[in-house]
Order: C-alpha cells, then sequence, then structure tokens
C-alpha cells in the first residue's frame, strides 16, 4: 500500500502516514474551514490501511493547535482505530505529544484518552 | 447620502480603536487565510504562550461561527461558495484581552444559541469538560456545520462565561454579538 503524505500549511497540519512501518504522524496546526473535506482522503486512506489484520500501529499527535471542528475529526480517526483493536486486528498506541508549558493541549489529550480505549502516552517535548 | 448621515472619517475611526484599545478589527469574509494572520500577529504579542494560544482558539472559533451561520452571505473565489459574513475584533483591557464579534443572523437560530450561552455559562469547569466531551461525541445537529462544540471552548479558554447580545433589525433578523474575555493572567487555569 502507498504512504500517505500531505505538507502543512498555515492551517492544515502534516499528514504523513508509513503503511509499512505503520507510524502514522500528524503535526502542526488544524483549523480548516471545512475539515470534513479536508480529512475524508486521511479516512479512506485509513480505511483501506485498516483492512488488514496484523498491523502494530504507533500514532504520533504533535499538534499545536486545532479548532472545535477538527477535534470532531480526531475522535471519529481515534474511533477507527479503537475498532480495528478491539476487533482482535492489531495493536494500536497513540503518542500524544505536547510543549511543556502547554497545560490546555495536554488536557485535550486526556480527554481523549478518557474518552476511547486505546493506550495513549502523554508527552512532553523537550526544547 | 443620508442628510443626517456623516461622511467617514478614518480619524474618528482611529480615535475609537485607539480609546477602546482595538488593535484587530475584520469585517467581511473572514478566511482561513485572514486568520493565520491574525494567529501570527496574536502569537507575537502577548508575553504568555498560553494566553495567545487562547485567544487564538476564541478568535478562530467566533470568526467560524460567523462564517458557518452568518444570514448574510458572500460568495467567495477561493472557496467557490457562499459564506458568511460579519465582523471580529480584538482589543484589550489593563487585566483582560477581549474577542468581540457580530454578525446578522436569523432570530430563532439567535435565540437557539442565547439559549446555549445561557446553560454553558452556569457549568464550572469540569461540567464543562464533561458537556464538551458529550457534544463532541453527538452527531452535529441538522444545517450545523459542527458549531455546537465552538461556544463551550470559547468559555473554557477565556475562563470566564461568554456575554452574547441579541438586536432586533428592520427586516426580522437580528445582529448577534459575543464577547469574550481572557484574563492576562493564566493562573486560573492552572
Amino acid at each position: 500500500m502507498e504512504n500517505f503524505f500531505i505538507s502543512a500549511d498555515t492551517f492544515i497540519p502534516e499528514i504523513n502516514f508509513n503503511a509499512q512501518t505503520g507510524e502514522l504522524n500528524i503535526s502542526g496546526e488544524s483549523y480548516h474551514e471545512y475539515t470534513l473535506e479536508f480529512y475524508q482522503p486521511v479516512f479512506n486512506w485509513l480505511t483501506e490501511y485498516l483492512k488488514t489484520p496484523g498491523r502494530n500501529i504507533v500514532l504520533n499527535f504533535r499538534m499545536t493547535y486545532y479548532n472545535t471542528s477538527t477535534s470532531r475529526r480526531f475522535l471519529e480517526l481515534f474511533d477507527m482505530l479503537e475498532d480495528y483493536q478491539q476487533q482482535g486486528k492489531g495493536t494500536v498506541t497513540v503518542n500524544w505529544y505536547y510543549k511543556p508549558d502547554d497545560i490546555d493541549m495536554k488536557e485535550s489529550g486526556e480527554e481523549y484518552a478518557d474518552d476511547v480505549s486505546l493506550r495513549f502516552n502523554l508527552i512532553p517535548l523537550e526544547h | 447620502m443620508n442628510a443626517n448621515e456623516q461622511p467617514f472619517s478614518i480619524h474618528q475611526f482611529y480615535s475609537q480603536l485607539k480609546h477602546h484599545h482595538l488593535s484587530m478589527v475584520a469585517q467581511g469574509l473572514i478566511s482561513q487565510d485572514i486568520l493565520s494572520l491574525i494567529a501570527l500577529s496574536l502569537k507575537r504579542r502577548p508575553d504568555n504562550e498560553v494566553v495567545a494560544r487562547r485567544l487564538f482558539a476564541i478568535v478562530v472559533e467566533l470568526s467560524q461561527n460567523i462564517f458557518h451561520y452568518s444570514a448574510i452571505k458572500e460568495f467567495s473565489v477561493k472557496d467557490q461558495r457562499e459564506i458568511g459574513v460579519g465582523i471580529v475584533a480584538v482589543g484589550e483591557s489593563d487585566t483582560h484581552y477581549v474577542v468581540a464579534s457580530g454578525n446578522v443572523a436569523k432570530r430563532e437560530s439567535a435565540l437557539f444559541v442565547a439559549q446555549q450561552c445561557d446553560y454553558i455559562n452556569q457549568l464550572d469547569s469540569e461540567a464543562l469538560r464533561q458537556y464538551y466531551r458529550e457534544q463532541r461525541r453527538k452527531p452535529i445537529r441538522e444545517g450545523s456545520m459542527g458549531g455546537s462544540i465552538g461556544l463551550i471552548e470559547i468559555v473554557r479558554k477565556s475562563g470566564n462565561p461568554i456575554r452574547y447580545e441579541v438586536i432586533p433589525l428592520e427586516d426580522g433578523n437580528v445582529f448577534l454579538i459575543f464577547v469574550a474575555s481572557v484574563s492576562k493572567a493564566r493562573s486560573y487555569a492552572d
């Protein structure tokens, strides 16, 4: 399967999904006005990717800001990964990075961790 | 021009902006390009990064509210669709940053939003957290682009109730105003 890549812009994050290693990276800022449209290709790719069992997926989140509309999309993404793991198809780990002083981003990670049954590692970024 | 209408004076406008410490006002189509410029200027200003990020989050949510819900829409060539127009302003007092927004809205939708604000404003931070997660889980309501959690986010980020005002207009619509203030000290959320 092909890798998936979208390069970052001021209001969209960099998305870098590696099909071979199972490393899914999302980083930057996300406040696109039409998040449904923007994230649709991401969901399409992931749907295909999750059809194959036996994957060990690591999702690395390095976001500095996202709007509430994006926050819904991220929840959908976690739900897809949660389903994959709960169906016994493979394993998923989420690494949620935040700047040490960014208490809001840390809290956002904690909230997602409460909302889905996935292993969440909250990791302060080193300067 | 109407006889009792004053001609526009940019000097007077400037004085008003100065007087109210308004550093940024955007009117019309507030696109994500404009938002990213606002982000840039906000990040430069407050010496506290957390406060700057919260301020920007509020500007985004208020602007995108206008974008999706304003009763007055203009065609955006870039987006190839109609988008809502309104006004967003950022100002400050000695103790707070203030973000205000205004747009023409349908009376019913403004009253619905006002009710939402009243409900959200009486919640404490833990209840806000729960309500946010609950709303994020819910399918978005009819005709909405998902802005229902926008207001909760604004109140959470600002640490203060969101003020609103609904001004009736002659055509049956209303002018809907939101004012959110963020304390310059970050201690409240620690």
